[in-house]
């Protein structure tokens, strides 16, 4: 009985570690598209920079010099992260062209973790007030496009900005 | 039967966890999904097969196998069953394939885990758990095997020791060997992120998450052993430097830094080298733990029998543990250089590489005590024993300066900090600090460990105690959340943060428990019934314990002589409380049952030392002398809060994903410092808790009422 049981459970632990073999099952071997690239952990790396020296600030940790001067330093780490992730969505975009059909129609931009766009507005918001120069003189903090006051020290934005382009995710802030 | 199939199962594990190693490495290298699904399955028969072997044990030990010389070894027919179920892990021999079967367990859990993430690291995190499990099989197999029989069958087995015959026993050494197995799995993604190339940030979050569970498993197994020790061991004390007790603490200790530098690489995107030196070194210092205990190379409570072959088989594998790492780390080393440097020697970044050098520096001294005895008597041939007071005073230094540091980081700012700002946040936790230092020693505390435990202890609570009053207070205001509820969100959306802070509270207050030992109080008396003894508590009260008489009981594997003693403080009767002293059947042994009296501030802990000759030959009193040994230990318990404070605080640390809500639709403004709560549920950075030190909810709201 002993012995007969025995070659059931080798049968069975052969069996089943060798039918992936026989039968062309096989895992997946690449990343998935729902986690994070690289250049995507760059970003967020930088955004939580960026909020630890908010953080600092208003928790009193860090001159206000200091808190302008290296949130402009972190702001510009965003960007090459932005633009890398950029480079590797178009890349990724062109693998897709062959799917295009089903995918781009439905998904359209990358696709990052559920809920993971909360992060990506931020940044691109954070993007587009850089690139149309709304960053405060007075206080370094980044505002959204089309903000005529700083949401963080209240100042007066030089720069008369563009109009948001529709559709964009840069909200009002608080 | 069970045990027969148990053995086979034991036996073919082998030729599928290698079958299973090479198909992992083979379908990584060729990219060949089929091998690598082999390769996984192997993993999930593997364990399958262990959890067969380790029932085979179990059931042996239930039907009192004793041709079995394991089961005659650790068992008896009179011994409990629970006992005989933890079996399992008595002895040298179904310990090594109780690890294995935990490390089985680990290794399907991730290997499930990971069934549609991280596939390009799978194939070699699949391999390097094989690899790891096969060395375990095959010294269960081939060294210490469980299932040898003997060639005739006892009546009876030896019994268990009588110190593992405790409750403790269930429960401290599978929480020690999950700890120190789980350590496992961030070395294989380790591994397999040098292997593939891939040193991009994803492993670092894997590997973050699984160090965390392995922390929690072994601090809780350490606490356990701490406790363990403290009830049956009968000396009073709850940590004596002994060699398995430091091999425990090495990864412990290397693992901490390892938590605290991770989060300078996840911020900051440096450290990418000491990170990887730190997994690898985390876990060879687990198997280096096993090396020691199994070995039986230094005495010890917890070592085996001295096994060369054991040890011989224990270093090689960690010298090709080793070698292997360094060759992988030295090969990607230009990937894992960092373009960016610290800043100013005032920035958290440093406090956090102060904070690792200090923890090293710790682990260094512990095992150079652990080891120097093995070294001494290689080189003069006579063995040296380094006992706990080189260890206390290398160690109560090093624990204070961390201690500081526990105050230190969290006020101080990432990057670089400026000495107004410092001098402005630190000003009130150091008066506070000193304050508390100052008050101690007008009410007589003299001693200078104690003294500075408390002050920086104070001062550490202190801050952290203003960083929660702080974000609570602004969450409260900018939602409009009463305080409770404001706390609670707080805390719940970025738990990593919270949850290590809560964890330093547990670790104040059990340093501040640990200092409690330079208080104790101590009498020895020999009584009859109605003497008394007295003793004087540090706190200044007197306990009067009242020798009532003694009895005695029989239970199903020993005799029981029960003290009673009738208990008062100053003077106010507090009840009564036992002590034992036990003769064990199997193996014939005396033991001590330790009485403990626990209040919320110290213990009275009462060891019946020695009878009388000639106790049980009559009612006369005088045969009932016995010898008491009655200390008062202050501040004892708070070690054991300590400990559950450190458990909640990691749980809540580690708790995976939880009800974040889902992201508002364009809500989002430049603002970098965004509400947390403003969240998807996929952001694991903060939402999910598996954030850094990093931002909280509170200063997202800058200034308020400054947009137009």
């Amino acid at each position: 009985m002993t012995f007969i049981l025995g070659i059931v459970l080798a049968t069975l632990v052969v069996f089943f570690i060798l039918h992936p073999l026989v039968s062309g099952r096989s895992a997946p071997m690449d990343r998935s598209e729902e986690e994070l690239t690289e250049a995507q952990h760059r970003k967020r790396i930088a955004l939580f920079a960026l909020r630890d020296v908010e953080y600092d600030y208003h928790a009193g940790k860090l001159d206000e010099d200091d808190y302008r001067k290296m949130k402009r330093e972190i702001a510009s780490e965003a960007l090459e992260a932005l633009a890398e992730e950029e480079q590797e969505w178009a890349a990724r975009q062109g693998r897709e062209a062959a799917e295009a059909e089903k995918r781009a129609a439905t998904n359209g931009r990358v696709a990052t973790i559920a809920g993971d766009s909360a992060v990506e507005d931020e940044i691109r918001a954070l993007r587009s007030s850089l690139k149309e120069g709304l960053i405060c003189r007075e206080c370094g903090h980044p505002n959204p496009v089309g903000s005529r006051f700083c949401s963080a020290c209240g100042s007066a934005l030089a720069a008369s900005p563009p109009a948001a382009p529709s559709g964009s995710p840069a909200g009002g802030s608080s | 039967m069970l045990p027969a199939i148990g053995e086979f199962a034991l036996w073919i594990s082998l030729p599928i966890t290698l079958w299973g190693a090479v198909m992992a490495f083979l379908g990584g290298r060729w990219g060949r999904g089929d091998l690598v699904l082999s390769a996984e399955r192997s993993v999930y028969a593997v364990f399958a097969l262990l959890a067969v072997a380790s029932a085979g044990i179990i059931a042996a030990f239930l039907t009192d196998r004793f041709d079995f010389w394991y089961v005659s070894n650790y068992s008896s027919r009179n011994l409990e069953t629970y006992f005989k179920v933890s079996g399992l892990w008595a002895g040298q021999r179904g310990s090594l394939l109780f690890w294995a079967l935990n490390l089985g367990f680990f290794s399907a859990l991730a290997v499930w885990l990971n069934r549609k993430k991280n596939r390009d690291l799978m194939p070699w995190v699949s391999g390097v758990l094989l690899l790891v499990i096969a060395f375990f099989i095959g010294i269960t197999l081939f060294i210490t095997p469980p299932f040898e029989r003997l060639p005739f069958t006892p009546q009876d087995g030896r019994g268990l020791n009588p110190q593992l015959q405790n409750y403790w026993m269930t429960i401290h050494p599978p929480t020690l060997y999950l700890g120190f197995t789980a350590f496992t799995i961030p070395f294989a993604f380790a591994i397999a992120s040098l292997l593939s190339g891939r040193l991009d940030a994803r492993w670092i979050e894997v590997t973050r998450k699984w160090i965390l569970t392995s922390w929690f498993f072994l601090t809780l197994g350490i606490v356990f052993g701490m406790r363990w020790a403290y009830e049956e061991l009968g000396w009073g004390g709850y940590w004596f430097w002994d060699p398995v007790e430091n091999a425990s603490l090495l990864p412990w200790i290397v693992a901490t830094a390892f938590l605290h530098s991770v989060m300078i690489q996840e911020s900051r995107g440096m450290l990418k080298i000491w990170n990887m030196a730190l997994v690898c070194l985390t876990f060879i210092m687990t198997i280096f733990a096993t090396f020691l205990t199994r070995s039986g190379l230094i005495e010890s409570v917890h070592s085996f029998a001295l096994s060369l072959e054991i040890a011989y088989a224990f270093l090689g594998f960690m010298g090709v543990t080793f070698a292997i790492s360094a060759i992988l780390i030295l090969w990607r080393l230009p990937q894992l250089r960092s373009d960016r440097q610290f800043e100013s020697f005032l920035s958290r970044e440093s406090a956090f590489l102060l904070n690792n050098l200090v923890l090293l520096g710790a682990g260094f001294a512990v095992l150079w005590g652990t080891m120097f005895p093995l070294i001494t008597e290689g080189i003069t041939g006579s063995k040296v024993s380094v006992g706990p007071p080189f260890f206390n005073q290398v160690n109560i230094p090093i624990g204070l300066m961390l201690l500081a540091l526990m105050g230190i980081g969290p006020v101080i700012a990432w990057r670089r900090a400026s000495a107004r700002n410092l001098k402005k946040n630190f000003l009130i936790p150091t008066a506070v600090g000193i304050g508390t230092g100052v008050v101690l020693w007008v009410m007589g505390v003299r001693h200078l460990y104690a003294l500075l435990t408390f002050a920086i202890g104070v001062f550490v609570l202190w801050i952290i105690a203003v960083e929660f009053w702080k974000g609570t207070r602004a969450r409260a205001r900018i939602e409009g959340e009463n305080l409770a509820i404001a706390f609670t969100h707080l805390v719940k959306r970025n738990r990593r943060r919270w949850g290590g802070y809560i964890v330093h509270v547990g670790v104040v207050v059990m340093f501040m428990g640990f200092a409690g030992a330079a208080f104790d109080r101590e009498v020895r008396q020999s009584m009859v019934p109605g003497e008394s003894v007295s003793i004087t508590s540090a706190f200044g009260h007197t306990y009067t314990l009242t020798y009532e008489g003694l009895s005695t009981a029989r239970a199903q594997n020993m005799w029981q002589w029960i003290a009673l003693m009738r208990v008062e403080r100053d003077g106010q009767p507090l009840g009564t409380m036992t002590t034992e002293r036990r003769f064990y059947e199997a193996p014939p042994q005396p033991m001590t049952e330790v009485g403990i009296r626990s209040t919320a501030f110290e213990d009275l802990y009462v060891i019946l030392s020695t009878l009388d000759e000639q106790v049980g030959m009559g009612n006369d009193p005088q045969f009932q002398r016995a010898t008491f040994q009655v200390m008062v230990n202050p501040l004892v318990p708070w070690i054991w809060y300590g400990g559950l404070i450190i458990a909640i605080g990691t749980l809540i640390a580690m708790w995976p994903g939880g009800p974040v809500p889902q992201q508002r639709a364009g809500s989002t403004g430049a603002t970098p410092g965004r509400r947390d709560d403003e969240k998807g549920p996929g952001d694991p950075g903060i939402g999910a808790g598996a954030d850094g030190d990093r931002s909280s909810a509170e200063p997202a709201r800058t200034p308020v009422g400054a947009a137009p």
